[in-house]
């Protein structure tokens, strides 16, 4: 029966090219819609997710990393104390406006990190060293925000709140899910440039002695200091990325686009399997005249549509690599978690065998007397 | 019950046997009456001829032989079983047990090669791939296309094609072979090939062969010819004198 499906289904190539750039364009479509609202949701999360802190504390409630409520720095001591804490350090995020050359401002999120660890810095730095933010009036950017920061060189100075900031070095692709570009400097500087008292902190992070358990000193941390909040860092990660997908349904409107694109890349599928069988009702009523039983002639149309959703997602898959490694940007990152990957390709697996239903039905109908009729 | 000794021994030898067989088709309220009372027995290992005008009920009569179709009324044994109370899926497995057909029109699938099409039958009853294959070049090779075991149907000629259907027919080593006017696409060369083969390969192993035709040059070939007409089936008394008169003419 294999051979049969199989065979038959190559000696029809047209159909089956056509039903294959079905599943092709499902599987690519499912994938890159899925990975471009995973790499933007993601960024939602970016600051948590290099952060090296494996606790995040900060104010009751604290619900998304770019948007903290400030609480008093002197608690950092609190914390310290808890069992399982090896280091704690503050850590300081705010806005304010970038002065540019042209006379305009840019609105940036100014990072605060501790002098002497660096917890919670630049990372991916591609132009100076990470240390270099410890001189004079140092600032961190990104490449990639280049444009809106009328491209700064290292040496250059701009004004964060009409203090004075010198770009000393340079990452790429530290883009958050603000527009607002990410300034890194060191915390007392953060703290003059948002105009901030000196004993306010937003986080502390947190980095735990070895084999100390994340959520247990959270809960540690909650119980004795309960103005304040703790979370592990892939915890506080999800309810940053929550954050958007609650309050703007982006998830939603994600989603629906790629519902969309699959439900139509299955409809060509169906129609294609349905087209073949219809091309072919003349073959399958000779294989019923000679005693094809049901299952014969459903085993060959699931071996078809298998077929079909295997080749097609394989094809599909190969052109998503190649999609993300081409055109993944840190604007635009193309982020495919394994998952998505296997769960489109089931879902198409499904579909396909799904739809083989209904050109089966066309088949159990048939009369095979037709052959002899003919 | 009484059995009278000859029917006996008659049902034991028969390979079909029919009795009383009607057959009307209904289409919503209209019905057209084909076959009325048609009785005939065939034996193992003869080769019989459904002849007659056009129209008269012929493919019915043997689509009914081959569990195609079921009688209205009457019976019909196939090799002993009775066959009108079956269910679909009965009568399908005897079709893959028993039967084998050729068909006016080949009915070769198009994507398959010849050896291909010749296991199908093998393939549906479960038959390895690879034993399948090389019964069905073993046939091939014995209807004369040894040479074209890998050619799809696509580059066959008509003549090439209907004996790749006839080995496929054989394949399954059915009993019995049906064959509808398995010469009329084929001119006259090769339709007295292929039915000499027909002939050949199953008298070779006992087969019953059962021939619907118009084709009087082929009526040498039978053994037994019957005359179905008016919904009846009759036998011609002396089939030879059908083929002198065929040769003759
Ligand atoms: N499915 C059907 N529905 C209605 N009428 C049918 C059907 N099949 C056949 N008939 C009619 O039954 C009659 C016998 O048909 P059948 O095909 O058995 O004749 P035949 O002897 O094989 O003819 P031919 O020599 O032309 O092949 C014809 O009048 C035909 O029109
Ligand atoms: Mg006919």
């Amino acid at each position: 029966m294999w051979s049969i499906a199989l065979r038959t289904l190559i000696a029809d190539r047209g159909k089956l090219l056509t039903a294959l750039v079905g599943v092709i364009f499902s599987v690519v479509l499912v994938n890159v819609q899925g990975g471009l609202f995973f790499g933007l949701i993601r960024k939602a999360s970016l600051l948590v997710e290099h952060g090296e802190a494996d606790v995040w504390v900060g104010h009751r409630n604290m619900h998304n990393v770019d948007f903290p409520r400030d609480v008093p720095r002197r608690w950092i001591h609190r914390v310290r104390a808890v069992p399982g804490v090896r280091r704690a350090e503050a850590y300081l995020v705010g806005f304010a406006d970038m002065t540019l050359p042209s006379g305009g401002f840019e609105g940036v999120v100014v990072v605060g990190v501790d002098r002497a660890s660096l917890l919670g810095g630049a990372w991916n730095v591609a132009q100076g060293r990470p240390e270099d933010v410890l001189e004079n009036d140092a600032i961190v950017l990104d490449e990639c925000e280049n444009e809106k920061l009328e491209y700064p060189r290292i040496g250059d100075v701009r004004e964060l709140n009409h203090r004075r900031a010198r770009v000393v070095a340079k990452t790429n692709g530290v883009m958050g899910f603000l527009v607002a570009p990410y300034v890194f400097t060191t915390y007392e500087r953060a703290g003059q440039y948002l105009r901030m008292p000196p004993d306010r902190s937003s986080y502390f992070l947190v980095q735990l002695e070895p084999g100390a358990d994340a959520e247990a000193v959270c809960a540690d941390i909650r119980r004795q200091i309960p103005e304040l909040d703790a979370f592990p860092k892939r915890e506080y990660g999800w309810i940053s990325v929550s954050f958007w997908m609650t309050r703007t349904g982006l998830g939603i409107s994600f989603g629906a686009a790629t519902l969309l694109g699959l439900l139509v890349g299955m409809i060509m599928v169906a129609q294609t399997l349905y087209a073949l069988v219809l091309d072919r009702l003349g073959e399958f009523g000779t294989l019923k005249a000679m005693g094809a039983r049901e299952r014969h002639v459903y085993t060959i149309l699931l071996v078809q549509a298998s077929i079909m959703a295997l080749a097609g997602s394989i094809a599909g898959l190969a052109l998503v690599s190649g999609i993300q490694r081409f055109y993944s940007t840190p604007q635009a990152p193309i982020v495919v978690p394994w998952w998505l990957s296997a769960g489109s390709c089931l879902l198409v697996l499904v579909i396909c065998l799904v739809s083989s239903l209904l050109p089966y039905q066309r088949v159990r109908k048939l009369d095979p007397m037709m052959v002899l009729q003919s | 019950m009484i059995v009278p000794r000859s029917l006996k021994i008659d049902s034991a030898h028969a390979a079909v046997r029919i009795e009383g067989v009607a057959k009307a088709y209904r289409r919503g309220a209209s019905s057209t009456a084909v076959l009325d009372q048609v009785s005939l027995s065939i034996d193992r290992g003869e080769c019989a001829f459904l002849v007659g005008p056009s129209g008269s009920g012929k493919t019915t009569l043997l689509s009914i032989l081959g569990c195609i179709l079921t009688a209205d009324r009457g019976t019909v044994r196939i090799f002993g079983q009775e066959t009108t109370a079956m269910n679909p899926a009965r009568r399908a497995a005897l079709r893959l047990a028993e039967i084998g057909f050729v068909f006016q029109r080949f009915h070769l699938i198009r994507g398959l090669s010849a050896s291909a099409n010749v296991a199908v039958p093998l393939a549906l009853r479960g038959v390895a791939p690879k034993v399948a294959r090389r019964r069905a070049v073993e046939l091939l090779e014995e209807v004369g296309l040894g040479d074209k075991i890998d050619a799809h149907p696509n580059n066959l000629s008509a003549g090439q094609c209907q004996r790749v259907a006839l080995a496929r027919a054989l394949a399954g080593e059915p009993r019995l072979i049906l064959a509808d006017e398995p010469t009329a696409s084929l001119d006259a060369a090769n339709g007295a090939d292929v039915m000499a083969l027909l002939q050949k390969l199953a008298k070779k192993d006992g087969r019953t062969v059962i021939v619907v035709t118009h084709d009087a040059r082929i009526f040498s070939f039978a053994d037994r010819i019957f005359r179905v007409d008016s919904g009846r089936a009759t036998e011609d008394a002396s089939p030879y004198d059908q083929c002198s008169l065929a040769k003759a003419g």
